[in-house]
């Protein structure tokens, strides 16, 4: 009983302790209210520095969790974040940084389309996404889907961005006639 | 004749070590190491005092690492049948003849001025001492001196105690270590 016991805190402690940002972390450009935060030391305060990005910290100065805004550049920006504690002595930790992709999706447009079209491959940017929407297998669309407008969603590392398609009738040709 | 320098040479380290104080013992509370706000009492007890060539005793002067702030003084050494005075706290005083004490208690002989007291002991003297708030591991020695008039420049005859300082502490400022976790992201 004890083990199981054991086992059961021991998961529960692991499961609490398990969100860990990888270095660099990415954002989606112009991205608003991003929390970021440290472990809590009740006794310590916390001086942040976002750089970089465009990002713009708005709130929690001073606390183990802020909120940033970020602009519209993508790119790769080092140490984009920097937090220091202080104890209550007002002695200062090792600065702790994280880098930050900042990340801007597009699609390519495609169509219109008629019924008959043939299947097309989808692309977005950067590449390694993923498609998704009405008409969409395997990141290509299929304008079988049938006659409409359709938005489809490129999605990548939390990011998305849609592009609009227009699925047309086909010619309608009557019969043959003959003079 | 080398053996004659060798007996020569023990006598003069015998006469120069623990000349006039004997039986000191200490209490330190609580025992270290120490950390940032920590306060510490300390009671230090001198046995007997029996000075050499009449000197008599009339200094108690604590040495404190920097790393100790607060220095309070909880209990004044006794003058059972000593010389009409009495001992004083004092952070700094120096003696006519220049020589510097302090902090630490000292003698006021209100009879012949300059002179120590004729007391022997026991001494029992308490003080209290804060750990500074600080972020570097500051030196936290603590020791007792003992300093006869002889000393300080108020009897001359002869040599004076040579009696080394008794040492009650010897640490540094335990520093808690800042460690701050990665920073992640919702």
């Amino acid at each position: 009983m004890k083990r199981i016991l054991t086992v059961l805190l021991l998961s529960i402690g692991i499961s609490s302790f398990a969100q860990t940002t990888i270095n660099p972390d990415t954002v989606c450009a112009n991205a608003v209210g991003e929390q970021y935060f440290v472990t809590n030391t009740p006794t310590s305060t916390y001086q942040w520095v976002v750089t970089g990005g465009g990002g713009t910290l708005q709130t929690g100065q001073g606390t183990n969790s802020i909120t940033v805004d970020w602009g519209g550049i993508i790119g790769l920006y080092p140490n984009a974040i920097e937090v220091i504690e202080s104890n209550a002595a007002g002695c200062l930790g090792a600065p702790v940084l994280l880098d930050v992709f900042v990340l801007d999706l597009s699609g390519n447009p495609i169509g219109p389309f008629c019924e008959g079209d043939p299947t097309t491959p989808l692309v977005g940017s950067p590449v390694g996404g993923s498609w998704s929407g009405t008409g969409v297998v395997a990141n290509s669309f299929q304008p079988s889907t049938g006659v409409g407008n359709y938005v489809l969603t490129y999605t990548m590392a939390g990011c998305t961005t849609t592009i609009n398609v227009v699925v047309n009738n086909g010619p309608v040709t009557g019969p043959i006639q003959h003079f | 004749m080398k053996r004659l320098l060798t007996i020569l040479l023990l006598m003069f380290s015998l006469t120069s070590y623990s000349q006039c104080i004997s039986n000191q013992s200490y209490t330190l509370t609580p025992p270290g190491p120490y950390s940032p706000g920590q306060v510490i009492t300390v009671n230090y007890t001198l046995g007997t005092f029996t000075g050499v060539n009449v000197n008599w005793i009339h200094a108690f002067q604590i040495n404190l690492g920097v790393g100790w702030t607060n220095l309070t003084p909880t209990n004044t050494p006794s003058n059972i049948g000593g010389s009409v005075g009495n001992w004083l706290w004092d952070l700094q005083h120096t003696y006519p003849s220049g020589f510097n004490f302090g902090p630490g208690w000292r003698f006021v002989n209100t009879g012949t001025a300059g002179w120590g007291t004729s007391a022997t002991g026991p001494f029992i003297i308490s003080f209290q001492a804060t750990v500074s708030q600080t972020c570097t591991a500051d030196n936290l020695s603590i020791s007792i001196e003992v300093f006869d008039d002889c000393t300080t420049g108020g009897w001359s005859n002869g040599n004076c105690c040579t009696d080394p300082a008794y040492n009650i502490y010897n640490g540094v400022v335990q520093v808690p270590l800042i460690i701050t976790s990665n920073i992640n992201h919702y």
